[in-house]
């Protein structure tokens, strides 16, 4: 629970607007989903590990969790006259005017159990409501251009300059902004096989001569040259170079394999579909059975990115929006219950992975004919067993919203940045503060 | 300051920078001819395409089999996939025209790439790949391979006109019209609009991000571009020949739905059969830029609204040239830049009336396109950077056709299942968002390093594949043929030619110095084993770092 003073620190002039929401505890009043009571908080690991899902695309989270009450449920009706979520069967109710649409599938329940902190209205100064400007500066942890991601400058700061290749991990392809240091940058590794250089393009046969062509390659990047350019291939050639060199990439590149023991959205066996009953999308359960799989193999990653897209609802959100809510809170809460089951050297994997979800920004109140267009302020969550389940920084009041018809931000998004570099990562206050470069106050959900 | 004066005589250098840039590379034999003409006259011929004789081009692209089949699944119910004597069309592998029923998108990516491979006029397919990033759209919305090439087509036939009629061009182009909602964009009566194209047209398209609009500007735009869209004729629905019920559309034909007749056509783009198009558009004046406008009005032949996207250029014709400029900057030039560079471009471009085709012709030629600062100095993408070792290391399309089975690289294995571009980080035809793919040292990840070395083993280190008792190469490759027609007297030489070839960045003495003692480390003779290890070598050069350079 946070306190009154850290309240105070990020609601600003929107202040009025929180009425309710510091006696509101993880969501204690749900008893949908079939989840317990809330349960204390667990004390945190020793070697805890960060999970980030980015929700990309700038999510609707008003219908993910709409006002259910007071002069915002007004305001809600009247501009999501077509796609609002206003039948309270549709909706558990979490006190405090608001509710969670039981599309967002299992979430739910990681309320009702105290595990989930919920960050609605957290945003960022003058947002100019681009995608990219937004991602960029989401990631930057910055509202200026840093060239560098918040996460990228923790690794420059505490991954050792010649090691920890492993440490931190984007289980997507790209290799986004957030994870970009000056000096380090996070590996990415999109799938758990053939992790081997050199290796052929379609997985068929050995290349020849694998030793000279591999200490070649290494001359190569550990070389210097003027042209500008040489070092970000250097650079990210010896990630993998080094990576696929751990011995966890067994024979052949392959990680050693494991079966979750859940059932993960888009599974045959997982009992929810889509609107069509077609298969929910599998796209972020994937990733986190990759991750899932590569804490039980045992790699050192204390940082995890991974991304669900899709969320730009412009148009067709009554069907899209339900299909993405139950794939994304389905997959965290199958992720959940799955790391329950894995147990290496550092721990029970579900007491040291917290869940961190952000949105580059929400949606306007005002629905278009079918959709929704770019708005501002977004929801946030944490997820874990050390998390202390409730509201962090009071929901918008759309009663009073900016020139463009968009919620006004509540929460700094530094101020989540600083809490989970401090709280979580532990690095020292004066060190979170020169990685954001500046004083944020914390969340008090760590 | 950008010395955009041209250059008045040009290096063998000069001419393979400028091919690697406006082109996929030239040979050295191809280069040293170029470079006997004035450069002037020569990079004009080279972006009118006036130089390229296409016939065999042609031909091919008619009647051959653009990429070796036989080793492609077959089936008839499968479309995308292919059974060559049981489908229709003049051959198996396109998705256009009488075979937009396979909608198959690894089959779109290798016709591009082999597109890309083959064109004598290659800059033709240059343009096409800038503009496919600056308008970057993606097949996971569209669901249309035809429609997709039917924008990349648009890109090789306009992509030289001036910019504001590329821009309304692309405005009404089916694929994009999907892409970003303006099928749905509603602003009859009190209707209220989908504003997603008219802020990535400003945002991405023509202004960049906080530079010379504001919301409103974004909802007027919206206004004025509501109900752009397209119609289908009957003849448009391609049957798939195993399942005549399912019909792909090869076509679409802009339209505005604003009530009116439909004909010549006689399907919306959804709601089927109609007599007239729905009212979607939204009537009256706005208010774009400060400027009153009538978006109903259709003088000079234009759309109703189109007025509204032509007064970008109108009225904050300063602001799209420096955007323009910093996108030609950072893919033709360099990502080092200084703001006077890009300054200077940009009045270069505002000189030329946004005439592409003047503008290419000025900053190509210049003094400052070509400064040997510039060379190497950018990262190459990763489509690009395959396509130009393959117009190098196989062979040419005249011996690929005399070649049985035909030699053309098999790109149609090389995209299998659309996931060598993808994780090389360029997903040609399907790019995630439509801000495309940002370039230089953006290309490189971890991943995409390991990718590129998977691809360059493909290619140099001839991966091959068996399917019904043939195998093929992936990449059809001869050493003695095409690398080395002369045989080469030391490790050394063998060395010169493949970086002649290849046209790496600098690679470190040292470096190259350790690769040629490990591979030769006695004494050198040119058999087979050694020609062996000159595929490793160039395996090496294209996965170097300099061999990301261009």
């Amino acid at each position: 629970m946070t306190t009154r003073r850290e309240f105070i620190q990020t609601l600003g002039a929107t202040g009025a607007a929180l009425a309710g929401l510091t006696a509101c505890s993880g969501g204690g009043k749900s008893s949908g989903g079939g989840g317990g009571s809330t349960q204390p908080p667990a004390p945190p690991p020793a070697s805890p590990i960060l999970v980030i899902v980015n929700i990309d695309g700038g999510y609707d989270w008003l219908n993910v969790m709409p006002p259910n009450a007071g002069s915002n449920l007004g305001v809600y009706q009247t501009k999501r006259a077509t796609l609002g979520i206003t039948d309270s069967g549709l909706l558990t109710d979490l006190g405090s005017g608001a509710a969670l649409n039981k599309d967002f599938t299992g979430m739910d329940t990681l309320s009702a159990l105290g595990r989930v902190a919920w960050i609605p209205g957290i945003g960022m100064p003058n947002p100019n409501l681009s995608h990219f400007t937004s991602i960029d500066l989401w990631g930057q942890g910055a509202t200026v251009p840093a060239g560098t991601g918040w996460l990228g400058r923790f690794a420059d700061t505490a991954f050792s300059p010649s090691g920890d290749v492993l440490r931190g991990l984007s289980v997507t392809s790209d290799l986004p902004v957030m994870l970009k240091g000056a000096s380090r940058s996070f590996v990415s590794i999109p799938s758990a096989g053939g992790y081997v250089f050199p290796a052929y393009l379609l997985n068929g046969g050995t290349v020849p001569d694998a030793a000279t062509l591999e200490t070649g390659w290494g001359t190569a990047l550990n070389a210097t040259s003027p042209d500008p350019g040489y070092a970000a291939g250097a650079q990210a050639g010896k990630l993998f170079f080094d990576a696929q060199n751990n011995p966890a990439f067994g024979t052949g590149g392959a990680l050693a394999a494991r079966t979750p023991s859940v059932a993960y959205p888009g599974d045959t066996t997982y009992p929810i579909t889509r609107l069509s009953g077609s298969p929910l999308t599998s796209s972020l359960s994937n990733q986190f059975k990759l991750i899932a799989q590569m804490i039980a193999a045992g790699l050192p990653g204390q940082v995890y990115f991974s991304r669900l897209g899709g969320w730009d609802t412009h148009s067709n959100q009554a069907v899209d929006h339900p299909n993405l809510q139950r794939a994304l809170g389905g997959s965290i809460k199958a992720f959940y219950d799955d790391l329950a089951t894995i147990t290496t050297s550092a721990g029970n994997a579900q007491d040291r992975v917290m869940i961190l979800a952000y949105s580059e920004f929400g949606r306007r109140v005002q629905e278009n004919n079918g959709g929704t267009d770019h708005g501002t302020a977004g929801l946030a969550f944490c997820v874990g067993k050390a998390v202390k389940g409730g509201f962090y920084g009071a929901y918008p009041d759309l009663t009073n919203l900016d020139a463009n018809g968009n919620m006004k931000f509540t929460t700094d998004f530094r101020s989540l940045y600083a809490t989970v570099l401090d709280r979580w990562l532990g690095q020292a206050t004066s060190t979170t503060d020169t990685l954001l470069g500046s004083a944020y106050p914390r969340l008090g959900f760590l | 300051m950008a010395d955009l004066s041209p250059l008045a005589s040009w290096t063998l250098a000069d001419v393979q920078h400028f091919a690697r840039r406006a082109g996929f590379g030239l040979n050295p034999a191809d280069a040293a001819a170029l470079q006997a003409q004035a450069p002037g006259a020569a990079i004009d011929a080279w972006i009118d395409g006036t130089a390229a004789d296409s016939a065999a081009f042609t031909a091919a692209l008619a009647s051959a089999d653009v990429v070796t089949e036989a080793l492609v699944t077959a089936s008839t119910t499968d479309p995308g996939s292919v059974d060559v004597p049981a489908v229709p069309g003049p051959h198996a592998f396109l998705v256009e025209g009488a075979n937009a029923w396979r909608n198959n998108l690894n089959t779109a990516q290798a016709l591009c790439a082999w597109r890309m491979q083959h064109n004598p006029y290659a800059f033709q397919e240059r343009m096409a790949l800038f503009w496919h990033n600056l308008f970057a759209t993606g097949q996971h919305k569209v669901n249309n391979a035809a429609l997709m090439l039917k924008q990349i087509q648009l890109f090789r036939s306009q992509g030289l006109v001036k910019f504001d009629d590329l821009l309304v061009a692309v405005s009404k182009d089916p694929a994009m019209c999907i892409w970003l909602d303006s099928v749905l964009n509603n602003a009859s009566g009190t209707n209220i609009p989908n504003e997603n194209y008219a802020r990535e047209v400003m945002e991405l398209y023509s202004l960049g991000a906080d530079n010379g609009y504001n919301q409103t500007d974004i909802t007027q735009l919206a206004r004025a571009l509501s109900g752009w869209s397209f119609t289908f004729a009957e003849t448009d629905y391609i049957a798939n020949p195993a399942s005549p019920s399912q019909k792909t559309a090869a076509d679409g034909h802009f339209r505005v739905y604003d009530g009116s007749a439909i004909a010549p056509d006689t399907r919306l783009y959804y709601g089927g059969a109609r007599s007239t198009t729905y009212n979607l558009h939204g009537t009256g004046t706005i208010s774009l830029f400060g400027q009153t406008l009538d978006i109903t009005t259709t003088a000079n032949g234009w759309a109703k609204g189109e007025n509204a996207l032509r007064s970008i250029l109108v009225q904050r014709g300063p602001n799209c040239a420096q955007f323009l400029a910093k996108r030609l900057l950072i893919h033709f030039v360099s990502a080092d830049y200084s703001a006077q560079d890009q300054s200077d471009v940009a009045a270069m471009i505002q000189a030329a009336g946004f005439d592409l085709r003047v503008v290419m012709k000025t900053l190509l030629k210049s003094n400052f396109f070509f400064d040997p600062a510039h060379r190497f100095a950018l990262v190459e993408g990763p489509v690009s950077w395959i396509v130009r070792a393959a117009r190098m290391l196989c062979p040419s399309l005249a011996t690929a056709s005399a070649q049985t089975p035909k030699g053309y690289p098999a790109w149609r294995l090389v995209t299998s299942n659309a996931t060598t571009f993808d994780q090389m980080g360029m997903k040609l035809l399907d790019a995630s968002g439509p801000n495309g793919w940002k370039e230089h040292t953006a290309w490189l990840n971890s991943n995409t390093m390991r990718y590129r070395t998977k691809a360059a083993a493909a290619l140099t280190l001839n991966e091959t594949r068996s399917s019904g008792g043939t195998t093929y190469p992936l990449f059809p490759t001869s050493l003695t043929t095409d690398w080395f027609p002369t045989a080469p007297a030391s490790a050394q030489a063998v060395y010169d030619r493949l970086v002649a070839l290849l046209q790496p960045g600098t690679i470190p003495a040292s470096v190259s110095a350790a690769w040629l003692a490990a591979l030769w480390p006695s004494t050198f003779t040119w058999d087979a084993a050694a020609q062996t290890k000159a595929r490793e070598l160039a395996f090496l050069i294209l996965c170097s770092p300099a061999g990301q350079l261009y």
